[in-house]
């Protein structure tokens, strides 16, 4: 799951560092939305505002951790 | 009077207001204005009256700060994107350091829109007060509002509304962008009695796909929402007019050419798409023979610095002539009827597909190349890159994407990358832009 995750939004994402350990601090108003939308629609789970945090966004890891616990919740 | 007079009258009859809230820092009249003073005196050691002081923009009070303080100076302020590249940033400093302004000159913003390529717009402390009293006129901006801004300072879009704000003596609420869309719904939970905000049409995008239920809870507090600088799809503003049913909703034509001057609240029953509204207090708009808009009033930029010709292309006697096509209907609404050049428009950033295509045809491994506009599967439109590869360098989209943004500002940054056999090319070898407009 991580490297499809990775793969995804490396192509979605070209400029940004998807392996980056400050990988919300990298992203502007548009990626966060693209990453939630894009693993909304490819994992079938619902990401919404409150997911949008730097938590959840911090990196990769914590971003399969979150597809993860959505895809556990459903 | 200036904008700046507005500030220091504040500072005198509402000392103790909140005048800025950024980052958690809460900042008076009394002491931004300070805070004001205080720059000005260094800037004035610094810099002579009416030179240009080139500026990397911030979403913090600090930037404002320095803002005003080159007017108090007499200083001419440049504000940049907070990404331009250094060597661009420094060409640019450069470029204007023995410039002087014409008297009365406050900014220089700049922009692609109307011509279709970068340029420095001039505009004078008299346009900035035109531009806050139509928006104060039309809006109904009053003393008890809190405006929260989440767009880059250096753009008009944004920057036009700190004046109106300020103007009033109400509280503006700074944010670094719609990143973090709790902190931007907790900004609305500030003790007052009306909220709005300006939002391009791409972040009220952001919002419905991520926020919907949550925005209508602040249906209750939103006074008014402004949007504009890129069309909006029909079914956004539906779907925002039902949500926010009490809201007034605010579809603003508007350049930094042009100023404030047209403006239409489309919770009016009828939500007519594409529609601009009547002409604001200062302004008159009327069309040309050819179809395109064009702009009179004190809204209207002194000219291009550094740019005599290219200002009379555009600014004939007292009128700004756009870029766009539109007619006004019978009730003497504007409603535009898209552009006549190629500029495309992302979130309400004009980006001349031939400023990208030049620094990509740069780059070791591209042949060939066509900056398009695309659909966004997210968010509507996006920049993309059809290449043709040459094969002496085997580079990878992500190396182009970066090249570009060594470059360039970042929303210029295609986010869309295509290989091709070749790019379409009209009889006499222009890149055949109208192929690519029908088929992508």
């Amino acid at each position: 799951m991580k490297e499809k995750i990775k793969s995804l939004l490396e192509e979605a994402l070209p400029l940004v560092n998807i392996d980056s350990d400050f990988l919300f601090a990298e992203l502007d108003s548009l990626g966060v939305t693209t990453i939630l939308m894009l693993l909304s629609s490819e994992y079938g789970i619902d990401l919404d505002v409150v997911d949008a945090t730097p938590k959840n966004l911090k990196n990769l890891d914590s971003i399969v951790a979150m597809v993860q616990a959505k895809l556990q919740a459903k | 009077m200036t904008i700046e007079d507005y500030l220091r009258n504040n500072a005198f009859h509402c000392a103790d207001k909140v005048a800025v809230i950024c980052r958690g820092e809460r900042v008076t009249y009394a002491e931004l204005w300070q805070r004001i003073e205080l720059k000005a005196e260094q800037i004035r050691a610094r810099y002579a009256p009416r030179s240009v002081a080139v500026l990397r923009t911030s979403q913090s009070v600090d930037f404002l700060v320095t803002y005003f303080a080159m007017h108090c100076a007499d200083v001419v302020a440049m504000p940049l994107e907070h990404d331009i590249p250094e060597a661009v940033f420094d060409a640019i400093a450069e470029q204007y350091a023995a410039f002087r302004a014409p008297d009365g000159v406050a900014d220089i913003l700049f922009t692609t829109g109307t011509t279709g390529k970068s340029k420095g717009v001039m505009i004078s402390h008299g346009i900035i007060i035109a531009d806050s009293e139509n928006l104060i006129d039309a809006m109904g901006f009053s003393h008890n509002l809190l405006f929260i801004v989440n767009g880059p300072l250096n753009h008009i879009g944004s920057l036009s509304k700190v004046y109106p704000t300020f103007m009033m003596g109400a509280t503006l609420c700074i944010l670094e962008n719609l990143k973090d869309l709790n902190a931007f719904f907790d900004a609305m939970d500030y003790p007052c009695d009306k909220v709005a905000t300006f939002l391009v049409p791409a972040s009220i995008r952001i919002v419905l796909q991520l926020a919907k239920s949550r925005l209508a809870q602040y249906a209750h507090r939103l006074d008014f929402i402004e949007t504009g600088a890129a069309p909006m799809p029909h079914s956004d503003m539906l779907e925002l007019c039902r949500l926010l049913p009490n809201t007034r909703l605010y579809n603003t034509f508007a350049s930094t050419e042009t100023g404030i001057v047209a403006t239409y609240n489309f919770n009016d029953g009828e939500c007519l798409p594409a529609c601009l509204g009547r002409p604001m207090k200062h302004s008159r708009i009327f069309i040309t023979d050819e179809g395109r808009v064009a702009c009179q009033g004190p809204t209207l930029m002194t000219g291009y610095a550094l740019d005599d010709a290219l200002t009379a292309q555009v600014m004939r006697a007292g009128t700004v002539f756009t870029a766009d096509n539109g007619r006004i209907d019978e009730q003497g609404r504007l409603r535009l009827m898209g552009r006549i050049d190629d500029v495309i428009n992302i979130g309400g950033f004009k980006v001349a597909p031939t400023e990208v295509e030049d620094v990509a045809l740069a780059c070791p491994g591209v042949n060939d190349c066509i900056c398009v506009s695309d659909v966004s599967p997210v968010l509507g439109q996006r920049l993309k890159l059809l290449v043709v590869k040459d094969g002496s360098h085997d580079i990878t989209w992500r190396e182009l994407a970066r090249f570009i943004a060594d470059r360039l500002e970042g929303y210029k940054v295609p986010q869309a990358y295509q290989a091709v056999d070749h790019i379409e090319r009209t009889f006499n070898g222009k890149l055949n832009r109208k192929f690519y407009r029908n088929n992508i």
